[in-house]
């Protein structure tokens, strides 16, 4: 008998009797507030900040203010921001290993942890997602979820065939204790609230 | 297999011996499980998600075999490739099955207890393949070559000093850096090349879903990610019991999993594989070691519906003062000595006693696991499998005896408080009283509660169990 037929059978003749443990229905619990005063506050909690416009300000402005060093690699996988580099010519993870700054749009975010979704939909090259240095994630205020149970309703979980929510940027505290921000992916992750344009190309939702 | 058993005792008692390491490691675990308090406290619902949690998970137990042909069949459809391993040898051959017939030679790898359990790394060393640890705290270990001391992190028990060394060796810094942030950028920066040339990724598994065929892995530092959208090949090594019903569920078990685990509502990452990326391949390896036959034991099922987050180790006094190195095992801490017997029971076999069953592990699991009580059961059945010290076989033997007898109880307690009072320390304090190792001895009394009651009570109806004396 394979592994599997030796597995399976060991498991129907040695499981407690299903009639005994019933699959509850699936929670609808925690708090139902997708605002995105209650998501700026959990991306805080988790590293990642927020990028604000100044009045008036071209989102370019706004990031040139956050990264004012020159000659930065940026590549911008949405219409709203420009790069310096276009993900067309990132075509391995190889090629992407130098970007400094990754600019996407999140399908959506979950107030309750500060979390945004990203998807091969919207990054085009999975591994960019994590080969850069920094991160900003432009993300649509109506499309906050409140919390868990209701983001796995999101259709973007039954069609991503990579889908990563990520919260704040990458962190470790395996020396001593101390957390440190930005271990081995993004060193840091912003989210600015920008509308989705319906009528814009090149960052649909999925 | 007869094996000696683990020595916990003499390894804690090394532990302890080193005052700033237990110091640090005491008060770091301690505060992992305030801040899993905290989290606890700021959602009302807490009770209500452990309830479901468990419940959850004792359904998947015993619909265990239906839902692991629904993931194979759902994640077949979308491209993965699904294996089947019955234990841990099975699982590392058909690693090097998949990494032989691609000619990959170099794996990176993120963190995952099953492999530790198949003792997968010195298998493909010794097939030609390197495989680099990119968790840091799991890399620190594997520099270090100690088993992970802890199922959440894994370097817990060493000091920056300690980091510093180990790199210093492997990776040439500074062996006298003290700034931790140098030393993980020293990770990072080592890291990044060997990800970029890897053959093949691997990471492990948190929760696999059967409604849709994905798997899902909860890291922070994102070498997981890395190593599985990096690489063109990323093989999953899953156990068997960790797959839920729909995709629904997973919001009960995310959030119960890293605030359980380290405090933090989230981990910074959750990602969830169904398929694999343009031109990529991916593999699944569903691996059993133990499981189906433990699922069959009536005391210790439930200890399968485990979901890893450390929590019962955090809270644990006896963990925090004995390290997870002591356990001499994969998985150390009030879970390790539930599981670890199922896997060898008497190399295992004095771990059920590294514990006072205080019950703090049980209150503090998120999937309800009465941790506490499987402890005590195992102690029962490693006595009936004479799988104990003869020391505390005897001792036991004797106090048996006693107990079964109030007459000789009362006359051994008459006796005892005499001895504690006319014996030289010596005939007290020596290797056949491990009591009197690190404590002293309760003072004799006058009178036991037994002979006042009997001069204060005379006219009192005699208490039932008098009867026994006659």
């Amino acid at each position: 008998m394979s592994a599997r037929d030796t597995i399976l059978a060991t498991l129907r003749r040695n499981g407690p009797d299903p009639s005994a443990h019933p699959l509850p229905d699936p929670a609808r619990l925690g708090d139902a507030d997708a605002s995105p005063e209650r998501f700026a506050a959990s991306l805080a909690q988790m590293g990642g900040t927020l990028l604000d416009r100044q009045p008036g300000e071209t989102l370019d402005q706004a990031i040139a203010r956050r990264f004012p060093q020159p000659g930065l690699m940026i590549c911008s996988l949405v219409p709203e921001a420009t790069g310096t580099v276009r993900i067309e010519d990132l075509p391995t993870p190889r090629s992407a290993e130098p970007v400094d700054l990754t600019i996407v749009r999140a399908a959506f975010g979950i107030a309750e942890t500060g979390s945004i979704f990203l998807s091969e939909a919207q990054l085009r090259l999975n591994a960019l997602a994590h080969l850069t240095q920094h991160m900003v994630v432009l993300l649509d205020p109506t499309q906050i979820t409140a919390n868990m149970h209701t983001a796995y309703l999101r259709p973007e979980f039954h069609t991503a065939r990579y889908g990563v929510l990520m919260s704040g940027p990458s962190a470790t505290a395996d020396i001593q204790g101390v957390l440190i921000r930005g271990a081995q992916g993004v060193r840091s992750l912003a989210v600015c609230f920008v509308p989705q344009q319906e009528d814009r190309g090149g960052s649909a939702p999925t | 297999m007869k094996r000696k058993p683990v020595d916990h005792a003499a390894a804690a008692t090394a532990f302890i011996a080193d005052a700033p390491h237990l110091d640090f490691h005491d008060a770091r675990l301690w505060d992992m499980r305030q801040k899993r308090d905290a989290q606890m406290r700021l959602l009302p619902e807490w009770q209500d998600l452990r309830a479901r949690a468990s419940a959850i998970k004792e359904h998947v137990l015993a619909n265990l075999a239906d839902y692991l042909e629904q993931f194979e069949r759902n994640a077949r459809r979308n491209g993965i490739h699904v294996h089947w391993a019955a234990d841990g040898a099975e699982h590392n051959r058909i690693v090097a099955e998949i990494l032989d017939a691609r000619g990959a030679t170099t794996l990176i790898k993120s963190k995952s207890m099953v492999t530790e359990e198949c003792d997968l790394r010195p298998y493909l060393a010794a097939r030609g393949v390197t495989v680099t640890e990119t968790d840091l705290g799991e890399r620190i270990q594997q520099l270090d070559d100690q088993m992970p001391s802890h199922i959440v992190v894994p370097s817990v028990h060493k000091l920056t000093g300690d980091v510093a060394r180990i790199f210093a060796r492997a990776y040439g810094t500074d062996p006298d850096a003290d700034d931790p942030h140098q030393l993980a950028e020293a990770q990072r920066l080592a890291a990044r090349p060997v990800i970029l040339h890897a053959d093949a990724g691997m990471t492990g598994g948190n929760f696999f879903v059967a409604e849709t065929g994905t798997f899902v892995v909860c890291t922070n530092e994102g070498n997981a990610d890395l190593s599985a959208t990096v690489p063109r090949v990323h093989i999953a090594t899953i156990g068997i019991e960790r797959v839920v019903p729909r995709m629904a569920d997973l919001g009960v078990f995310i959030r119960l999993l890293s605030r359980s685990a380290l405090g933090s509502p989230i981990t910074q990452y959750t990602s969830h594989f169904r398929g694999p990326q343009d031109g990529g391949e991916m593999h699944v390896i569903l691996v059993d070691n133990g499981r189906s036959a433990r699922l069959g034991m009536a005391d210790f099922w439930t200890s399968l519906k485990c979901i890893r987050c450390g929590a019962c180790m955090n809270t644990c006094p006896v963990y925090r003062r004995s390290g997870g190195l002591s356990y001499g095992a994969v998985y150390s801490g009030p879970i390790g000595a539930i599981i670890d017997p199922t896997f060898n029971e008497r190399k295992y076999s004095t771990l059920p006693y590294a514990s006072t069953l205080n019950g703090s592990c049980t209150n503090v699991c998120p999937v309800k696991i009465n941790i506490h009580e499987q402890l005590f059961k195992w102690r029962q059945v490693l006595v009936d499998h004479h799988q104990m010290p003869f020391v505390k076989r005897e001792i036991m033997h004797m106090a048996g005896k006693l107990m079964g007898q109030p007459g000789l109880y009362r006359a051994a307690i008459a006796g005892a408080e005499s001895a504690l009072s006319t014996l030289p320390r010596f005939a007290l304090y020596n290797w056949l009283n491990p009591w009197g190792r690190n404590r002293e001895l309760p003072q004799p009394v006058k009178e036991t509660f037994h002979t006042w009651y009997r001069r204060n009570r005379p006219a009192a109806k005699p208490a039932p169990f008098d009867n026994a004396e006659t």
